[in-house]
């Protein structure tokens, strides 16, 4: 059996309770008290310390506020004679989406770790033995979505367990029961490809055309990636979201990659040979 | 502090324009590249330091001295400087490369990790076990050097010991491994979601693997005539050897920049430029082929041979570093992970 997410975004109110109880459940330490200007987004990113990342999107695609905008003007609703050559283009909308590791079907952090730490548990998430990472930190550029990160301080690599210790006793994840909207869903895989099928439909049929499931192998999940456990009902494309549209497997290009250094290995060898018999 | 600090930034802020604004303005601030998702790297980058790149270039030095020893024990040479050279070279750099791997690691006291498993489709395993498996074997070829030259104090039971290594055999055995270790570093680095690596998946390990073998090549040049010791028969070899990796090296690195295409942009920055152009593409391979198809001097021959070592290091730290900047730059990413981007060939191909 196979457990996952689903991530509806429309119905994320980013409320952040899924960052604050992954957190908790998980003893990550604080990110400091850094002010980004990111909108409301202060964590900014997936980290070592932060498995579940509300992104804020303000105004996606071209509902941007552009110029310099007088916003006292804005607020007392003169639409007209905004200054600076100012446009409105619509308030827009605000776009949440909660992050969190993918939990690939053929993981490439999983592929790329040396150590073995790296496995897929019998909930067939991904999760990484703690007591076996030695650091080595190559699972990290591995990742086409950005989630797996070493730890400084610590020197290992972590992410999302997907509430490995949860799921033993039977509970959902963290974040998932914190969740005030039902935007994080948890559950067997099959059944949540079944039930994002029918939002993304519902949300058609509710004048939504561009609603998409992200994290199939058509779109998210492809490049020999073979999907996603952790799927996200999107609005917007991708790169909106710093998600990548058609992210690929990097261990794909190793049996290639060997057997052309092969070649030139015999190419230079015979070239060195033949040098020094002169 | 931290209260002080906002306060002060925000008074700076509301003095723009005399008026009051958000602290994030998308497209009014002209320091900020808020393209996607203000500016974040959707990928994150390698945490590898100085050790890695420093690593790279000594162990494909290793790598290619090996080489070298190797086929000039098949062609039957006699030169001990030069077998002494290589052998050595090969034995100290397959020394110093596992400390510094290990010295990188987030937790080094674990190094042994690497080897409880083998997995082929990791170039992180499969280099482990090859540089563990070569450090050995190249170590007992080292040891009956050792031996013969005397330095394992004299006739004892070690020496006697050492001198029953086969060396050749153990040479030509130990070969694959040794010249996998100097190509695999650039298969490390194109298994990943970098995009100016990924980008370059044929061509990056044979790069890595020409410029090992010039290095060793200049390297062992460069002791010869340090020492005045090498037969002027060997110093012509590894001379005609030196021009014809050079120009395979340079076909390599040309059309792994057209490989690149614009993936290629931070080889090309302002920090790493001057480097990459002026160091390596100049200094470490045009020059000193100018030096080495001219006239024959030994003042020629050592600077070549000076400007292809440190070309050699050049080229590895500016594609590790470089990797950082490509790993950092969303635009760059996103359009390589784009269906009919940068990998319109994966399509398909992954899937069977
Ligand atoms: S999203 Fe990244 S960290 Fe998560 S399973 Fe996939 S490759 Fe690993
Ligand atoms: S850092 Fe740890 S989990 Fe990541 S590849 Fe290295 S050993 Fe595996």
């Amino acid at each position: 059996m196979a457990t996952g997410f689903l991530t509806d975004t429309t119905v994320c109110i980013g409320c952040k309770a899924c960052e604050v109880a992954c957190k908790q459940w998980n003893q990550l330490p604080a990110d400091g008290y850094e002010l980004t200007g990111d909108s409301y987004d202060n964590t900014k990113q997936l980290s070592g310390d932060t498995w579940r990342h509300v992104a804020f999107i303000e105004n996606p695609k071209k509902k941007r506020l552009t110029g310099d905008v007088d916003l006292v003007a804005l607020a007392e609703d003169v639409k007209e004679d905004l200054p600076n050559g100012a446009e409105l283009d619509g308030l827009g909308r605000w776009t949440f989406m909660s992050d969190v590791c993918k939990h690939c079907v053929e993981a490439p952090c999983q592929q790329a770790c040396p150590t073995g730490a790296i496995i897929r548990n019998e909930f067939d998430n991904v999760y990484i033995q703690p007591d076996v990472c030695n650091g080595c930190g190559y699972c990290v550029p591995a990742c086409p979505y950005g989630v797996i990160t070493s730890v400084p301080e610590d020197g290992r690599a972590f992410k999302c367990t997907l509430c490995y210790d949860r799921q033993i006793d039977g509970l959902e994840p963290a974040c998932a029961k914190a969740c005030p909207t039902n935007s994080i869903m948890f559950g067997e895989v099959e059944e949540l490809e079944r039930v994002a099928e029918e939002r993304v439909k519902q949300l058609h049929d509710r004048g939504y055309p561009q609603a998409f499931l992200y994290g199939t192998p058509e779109v998210g999940g492809t490049g020999g990636i073979g999907g996603n456990h952790s799927k996200f009902i999107l609005m917007d494309v991708p790169e909106t979201y710093n998600l990548p549209e058609n992210p690929f497997l990097p261990q794909d290009k190793v049996a290639g990659a060997t057997v052309a250094s092969a070649v030139a290995a015999t190419v230079i060898g015979a070239v060195v040979a033949w040098a020094f018999r002169g | 502090m931290g209260v002080s600090g906002i306060r002060g930034s925000m008074a700076e802020e509301t003095k723009r324009n005399g008026k009051p604004e958000t602290s994030h303005r998308p497209e009014t601030d002209p320091k900020r590249d808020d393209k996607n998702y203000y500016g974040i790297p959707p990928i994150k980058r390698a945490h590898w330091t100085w050790q890695i790149y420093v690593y790279f270039w000594i162990g494909g030095i290793g790598a290619g001295s090996h080489l070298l020893a190797t086929i000039g024990h098949l062609l039957g040479w006699k030169d001990e400087a030069f077998f002494r050279t290589t052998k050595y070279t090969t034995l100290a750099a397959m020394t110093i490369s596992p400390v510094l791997l290990i010295w990188d690691l987030g937790r080094p006291e674990r190094f042994l990790n690497m080897l409880r498993i083998l997995k082929l489709r990791s170039p992180m395993s499969t280099g482990s076990w090859a540089l563990s498996v070569f450090g050995s074997m190249s170590g007992l070829v080292a040891t009956k050097q050792a031996a013969e030259d005397g330095l394992l104090l004299g006739d004892n039971f070690a020496s006697r010991l050492a001198k029953l290594v086969p060396d050749r055999l153990v040479s030509v055995l130990a070969l694959p491994l040794g010249l996998y270790v100097g190509a695999y570093t650039g298969i490390l680095l194109i298994a990943t979601s970098v995009p100016m690596w990924a980008r370059n998946w044929l061509l990056m390990g044979p790069t890595f693997l020409s410029s090992a073998v010039s290095s060793g090549l200049s390297w062992t040049s460069l002791v010869l005539h340090l020492g005045n010791w090498g037969e002027s028969k060997t110093l012509g070899a590894l001379k005609r050897a030196e021009r014809v990796v050079l120009v395979i090296e340079a076909i390599l690195i040309a059309a792994s920049l057209i490989r690149m295409g614009k993936w290629s942009k931070p080889l090309f920055s302002k920090k790493l430029g001057p480097l990459f152009v002026g160091g390596t593409l100049i200094g470490g391979i045009a020059a000193p082929l100018v030096l080495l198809f001219g006239k024959e001097t030994r003042e020629r021959s050592i600077l070549a041979s000076v400007l292809v070592l440190v070309g050699g290091f050049l080229f590895r730290y500016v594609m590790v570093v470089g990797g950082r900047e490509s790993a950092d730059d969303p635009e760059s990413y996103f359009s390589f992970a784009k269906k009919d981007g940068g990998r319109p060939e994966v399509s398909g191909e992954g899937s069977e």
